[in-house]
């Protein structure tokens, strides 16, 4: 090889070295997760990283969980209920600002059915399965036991299951039956009286394919 | 000196320069977004640790080799340009290895900026030297670079100045800061106020070092100064530091024509450098280890299988499993409260794949409750929607934090805000946290260009989360001048060491 060659040849690497650092930009992908999709209220996929979100579609069991918020709104993650379902329970012993007196299951259920919070108009209480089926380990400590990326402001308390008429411990004298709860601190299912204030969180069967949503296309921005 | 020799020096030489000039512009990113371009060449992680054992194996070849010189010097046959460049080269070296150790003894901006100009330098060297070379000599530099008639000699020669560095490195890290931790009487009270006047902290004995490589400080630099006084339960510390302006805004909102919008200059990739407050941290640690104990990582993406950072400096995270206490004393969200944010830093925590920010090992203690949240529904940066507005009250004082007393939802029907009118962005919930996180009081008052914090923790909080307070404890100190992670850094750790 001549010296012009391997001059030639030094500065064509150089070239391609100077080239790579000033056009490889690093790539984004954003992620998706396996079994969470963001829900907007009028029923728009979001990414990952987009929102604000007002419902989960939980693909593993084909359901629309409601997201709790920090707007005062009825879906406000510090508002709690004692369990009622018009008939059956304890009415009126939570707290909430969105009812003239105290709140209960059924007031959340109604209001949100009424609001058809992303077209749904069936919100119900989940399942003690349903609900134990979203405990996950936390990867902060003293965060609750859920996906708090999906499900930001879920507390480190007792959330309801629609399961009623259970035993409850000798330690409650008063009351004999009440309903089953999740708590997302300890991950444990317990009984508790009708008439405590619990969380909640409502679920509803999709009433259209959720397949067919459309993704909303505007700029991804944090949360 | 033979030219096997001399090849044994040029090929130990080659090998530890391009070590150094791949680990030190990974180390310089983090304060200088210039050399953001490099990024995708260099090597990612634990750096500080490479780069300082680097630079005590050049500094040992390049004793060894001037006094083998100075007994015997090697006559080759260098041109006038060869020699000229050499000499370069040989200067640029020396500076950059007297600028290392004097960023080590006591770090200085001038020092700083020397350092990476004699780097700059040592490339172009190399350039010069290396491609003038290979141009003119081709195939025969593969003789000076691997002298094949010498590679028994070049192995042992290169383990044995390894391990010789190595052990110089090791004293190097052992040469730690004392901080003489003075006894407390039970009787003595002293104020968590931020002044600290009490008498007690006359006989503290302080020391002082010189933190650099932070954002809006002059230079970059800030002097601080540490005291400690101890009792029976519990450790005072006494902190002092440089910081020309007293900033207490946190990413206000401001009204536009467009509605609400967050004041920001690089919060968008979690580097905010001027709508910040003043904050600062301090580390702790039961062992002593370069770079922050082990728990810098440095580069875009320094953990293997763990997401890109957004800013491109790098992750705090250990990679022993072990956790380090972290004290963050923010002026506007915590001073308040008279507490510091009890934080730590851990392994690498698992992705959440809905959060755009991943912070690794940085993670705060668990809460029971209480604290602040950020007065907007859901950022953008185009615009927000604020959770509440102050209520109007001709009492109120201009607050840079809102309180939930005395402010109400925010609605827009009601939203007579004026265009250029600013809302905070920070909403207390309550007054203080409660639990794990709440364990460090502190409070810091800003006068005449410097800042003066009193923080005071129990020796034992029995927390996994906390270091105990003790001697041999290493501790690291960082100043922010309104930047969100941009923070100034020291490398040699301080050592307490208590005399109860």
């Amino acid at each position: 090889m001549t010296v012009a060659s391997r001059l030639i040849l030094s500065l064509a690497i150089a070239t391609v070295a100077i080239s790579y650092l000033l056009f490889s930009a690093p790539e984004r992908e954003i992620p998706t997760h396996a079994r969470f999709i963001k829900v907007t209220n009028d029923m728009q996929f979001l990414s990952v990283w987009q929102g604000p979100w007002h419902c989960v579609y939980d693909k593993k069991l084909n359901l629309l969980w409601e997201v709790k918020r920090d707007d005062e709104s009825i879906h406000d993650g510090y508002w709690s209920y004692s369990w009622y379902d018009g008939q059956f329970g304890h009415a009126d012993q939570g707290d909430c600002y969105f009812e003239a007196s105290h709140c209960d299951s059924q007031d959340l259920i109604r209001k949100t059915n009424q609001a058809s919070l992303c077209g749904s108009a069936e919100w119900r209480l989940p399942t003690p399965d349903e609900l134990r089926s979203l405990i996950q380990t936390p990867n902060s400590p003293g965060k609750p036991h859920i996906a708090s990326d999906f499900f930001p402001h879920i507390k480190n308390g007792d959330y309801w299951s629609s399961e009623a008429g259970v035993s409850l411990p000798k330690s409650f004298k008063r009351e004999k039956l009440g309903a089953t709860a999740v708590n997302f601190q300890s991950a444990e299912t317990l009984s508790l009286p009708y008439e405590n204030a619990a969380f909640v969180m409502l679920v509803a069967t999709p009433s259209t394919p959720l397949s067919l949503a459309q993704s909303r296309v505007e700029p991804v921005t944090l949360n | 000196m033979r030219r096997s020799s001399f090849a044994i020096f040029h090929v130990m030489a080659v090998i530890v320069i391009l070590v150094g000039l791949l680990t030190g512009p990974r180390l310089g990113i983090i304060n200088h977004d210039f050399l953001t371009f490099l990024s995708p060449l260099l090597p990612q992680g634990a750096l500080l640790s490479v780069h300082v054992l680097f630079g005590c194996l050049l500094t040992l070849i390049a004793i060894v080799f001037t006094v083998a010189t100075i007994r015997t010097p090697f006559h080759g046959a260098p041109s006038k340009f060869d020699k000229a460049v050499n000499y370069f080269g040989y200067l640029v070296i020396v500076l950059s290895i007297v600028t290392g150790w004097l960023l080590w003894l006591n770090p200085e901006s001038l020092s700083l900026v020397i350092h990476g100009l004699s780097a700059t330098a040592i490339f172009l060297y190399l350039v010069l030297h290396g491609i003038k070379h290979t141009v003119f000599k081709g195939k025969q530099v593969l003789s000076v670079l691997l002298p094949r008639n010498a590679l028994i000699l070049l192995s042992c020669s290169i383990a044995l100045v390894y391990f010789c560095g190595l052990g110089i490195k090791l004293i190097v890290a052992e040469q730690h800061l004392r901080l003489e931790v003075a006894p407390l009487s039970r009787q003595s009270h002293l104020e968590i106020d931020g002044k600290g006047d009490e008498p007690e902290w006359l006989r503290a004995k302080p020391i002082k070092l010189t933190t650099f490589g932070g954002a809006n400080f002059l230079d970059g630099s800030s002097e601080v100064e540490i005291k400690a006084l101890s009792n029976h339960d519990e450790t005072f510390f006494l902190i002092r530091w440089q910081d020309p302006s007293e900033s207490l805004e946190h990413l206000p909102l401001e009204k536009t024509s467009d509605g609400w919008q967050v004041q920001e200059n690089g919060f968008y990739r979690f580097d905010e450098r001027t709508y910040y407050e003043d904050k600062f941290a301090i580390m702790l640690s039961t062992t002593c280890e370069l770079g922050g104990d082990g728990t810098v990582q440095y580069g875009d993406a320094p953990l293997a299988g763990k997401p890109h950072n957004w800013h491109g400096k790098g992750y705090h995270a250990s990679t022993d499993g072990r956790t380090r206490d972290l004290w963050h004393w923010k002026a506007l969200r915590t001073n308040d409260m008279y507490l510091a944010d009890d934080n730590f830093f851990g392994p690498p925590q698992s992705v959440a794949l809905g959060q755009r920010r991943y912070t690794a090992g940085y993670q705060p203690d668990g809460k029971e409750s209480g604290a602040y949240v950020m007065n907007w529904r859901w950022y953008s940066p185009n615009e927000v929607t604020p959770k509440r507005m102050p209520i109007p009250s001709p009492d109120i004082t201009e607050r840079k934090v809102l309180d939930w007393f005395a402010s109400e939802t925010y609605n827009p029907q009601q939203d007579m805000a004026k265009i250029g009118e600013q809302l905070p962005s920070v909403l207390y919930r309550s007054n203080r946290f409660e639990g794990d996180r709440a364990d460090v009081r502190a409070r810091g008052e800003w006068h005449d260009g410097y800042w003066t914090l009193e923080l005071v923790r129990k020796h034992q909080t029995h927390s996994p989360l906390d270091v105990e307070l003790r001697s041999g404890v290493c501790m690291w100190v960082s100043a922010f001048d309104h930047a969100q992670i941009a923070h100034t850094r020291h490398h040699r750790a301080i050592q307490l060491r208590y005399m109860l």
